[in-house]
């Protein structure tokens, strides 16, 4: 059997007396896309950013690759070397150009020789599609193109999983779709994704694996399928009802008339 | 007395003026680049997490913020030499005085400019694998001095214009080499108002070049680049 690349086991995590986490047990299996969903304040970024330990949880165990990441004994720059973050806000080291952006962490922290890890750069930025923009610094780049390069530096890493915390969340809606295109040929490729994400067309399209949060809890998990077309959990339903009348119409992944099932007590034919 | 004012003296002086000016020039450049790097040391502190450390810096930079920098040079020309250290020259004296006040104010300069840069700048760095310190060095910092730059040239003027005060230990800067020229010939107005203009263009001359020194690390797509 194969073993979870990611197992997070009664995680939670505190702000003063503030729980965000209540309680959070997960799995993350090789080649899987999660795609964690949810009101926000459910705690979906917090548990994310638990993950590679950007917040330190109070309790609980995180197993990533068969080790305790929570333990104070582990090399947490290690651990992030093998699990990259892509942020709401990009994040591009604005004093570093597109290619630059990419190189550092392979010379800082792979050791690459420099030509080699400018290689490695510009080779992954052509997979972003942007290989045109490596001498651009991210002040001189769109949102969208500002997320793909972060993308692309999470990408030349190699890294076993990749936490995508709201890409979209800060682009102009006409810039989100060059992200999610970016992030659908990551999934095919094979890498291993947890996206907290508003984007329910690309959830419901990509995600092998839906978790809902809720108040710190996971209220609703399953595939996709479960969790859009028969949601069980009477605030999941609340939940993609609300969302879905706000952005369906917008999003080419959902029908305008989509309304998850049971709603009204009809059975999906 | 009325004294009919002299400009003749400037040039018959201007030697001794020339003098007291590439003292303190070098006066200024010495410690803003002492201050400049132990400003970044004791930044460094400002922003640490030991709170030992932390405790140290920040009393360090309340310390010299807090007290006249005459007391400071006072402190150090006659004080040192009552513990027994021995220092040969009031300049080297002042040096440290000077050195030891300005590091005060650029590890101010430079915990603001550290923390004018975003948190994510410094989690994108950790998240990649960077270490605190890496991340810090080749992520923050560099953007942190950059943002820095016009306070950083507020106190290199305050630098030039301090270093007069060195004369009450009786280094032959330009405040003083002026105070003996004006003693000597009775002209203050003539040699007082020369000394204003050369202190002016020092102070003037490092506003312009940390103007072009702004422009050149500008960022680009960033405010304050073309």
């Amino acid at each position: 059997m194969t073993e979870p690349i990611i197992e997070i086991i009664d995680l939670r995590k505190s702000f003063g007396d503030h729980e965000v986490l209540c309680g959070i047990s997960m799995k993350v299996m090789p080649k899987e896309v999660v795609a964690i969903i949810g009101p926000s304040g459910s705690g979906k970024s917090t548990l994310l950013r638990c993950m590679n330990l950007l917040n330190e949880p109070n309790g609980g165990k995180i197993i990533f690759l068969g080790h305790d990441i929570t333990d104070k004994d582990i090399d947490i720059n290690a651990v992030r070397t093998q699990m990259n973050m892509v942020f709401q806000s990009f994040n591009l080291f604005m004093h570093l150009t597109a290619k630059r952006n990419i190189s550092l962490a392979l010379m800082k922290v792979k050791k690459m020789k420099k030509h080699e890890a400018e290689e490695l750069a510009m080779q992954t930025l052509d997979k972003v599609g942007l290989s045109d923009k490596a001498d651009a610094y991210p002040g001189e780049l769109s949102g969208g193109q500002q997320q793909r390069v972060a993308i692309a530096r999470a990408l030349a890493m190699e890294p076993k999983v990749i936490l995508f915390d709201e890409p979209t969340s800060a682009l102009d809606p006409e810039l989100i779709g060059e992200v999610l295109d970016v992030m659908k040929a990551l999934a095919l490729s094979g890498m291993t994704m947890v996206v907290v994400t508003h984007e329910m067309g690309f959830a419901r399209e990509m995600a092998d694996q839906v978790i809902f949060m809720d108040q710190g809890v996971i209220a609703e998990q399953g595939t996709a399928e479960q969790i859009f077309v028969n949601p069980q959990n009477p605030r999941t339903k609340t939940f993609l009802k609300r969302i879905l009348k706000e952005v369906g119409a917008l999003d080419p992944g959902i029908p305008s008339d989509f309304v998850p099932n049971g709603e009204n007590g009809q059975d999906n034919p | 007395m009325v004294m009919t004012i002299d400009w003749g003296i400037i040039p018959e002086y201007f030697d001794f003026f020339i003098q007291g000016l590439q003292l303190t020039l070098l006066i200024a450049v010495i410690s803003i680049i002492i201050g400049f790097f132990g400003g970044i040391l004791v930044g460094m502190g400002r922003i640490s997490r030991n709170r030992i450390i932390y405790g140290i810096s920040t009393v360090y930079v309340e310390a010299f913020r807090g007290t006249p920098l005459l007391v400071q040079i006072f402190l150090v020309y006659f004080g040192l030499p009552q513990l027994g250290i021995v220092i040969a020259s009031p300049l080297v004296s002042g040096l440290i005085a000077l050195s030891l006040n300005s590091a005060a104010y650029q590890a101010e300069i430079f915990r603001g400019g550290v923390q004018s840069i975003s948190k994510g700048q410094m989690e994108a760095a950790r998240s990649l694998g960077l270490t605190y310190n890496q991340s810090l060095f080749t992520v923050v910092i560099p953007q942190a001095i950059r943002n820095a730059l016009p306070p950083y040239t507020n106190e290199f003027i305050t630098m030039i214009k301090d270093s007069s005060l060195l004369l009450a230990i009786g280094v032959f800067e330009l405040t003083l080499q002026g105070k003996l020229i004006s003693a000597t010939t009775g002209q203050s107005i003539p040699v007082l108002i020369f000394v204003a203009v050369l202190y002016f263009v020092l102070t003037f001359s490092t506003s312009r070049i940390m103007k072009v020194v702004e422009k050149k690390f500008a960022i680009p797509g960033m405010m304050g680049s073309d």
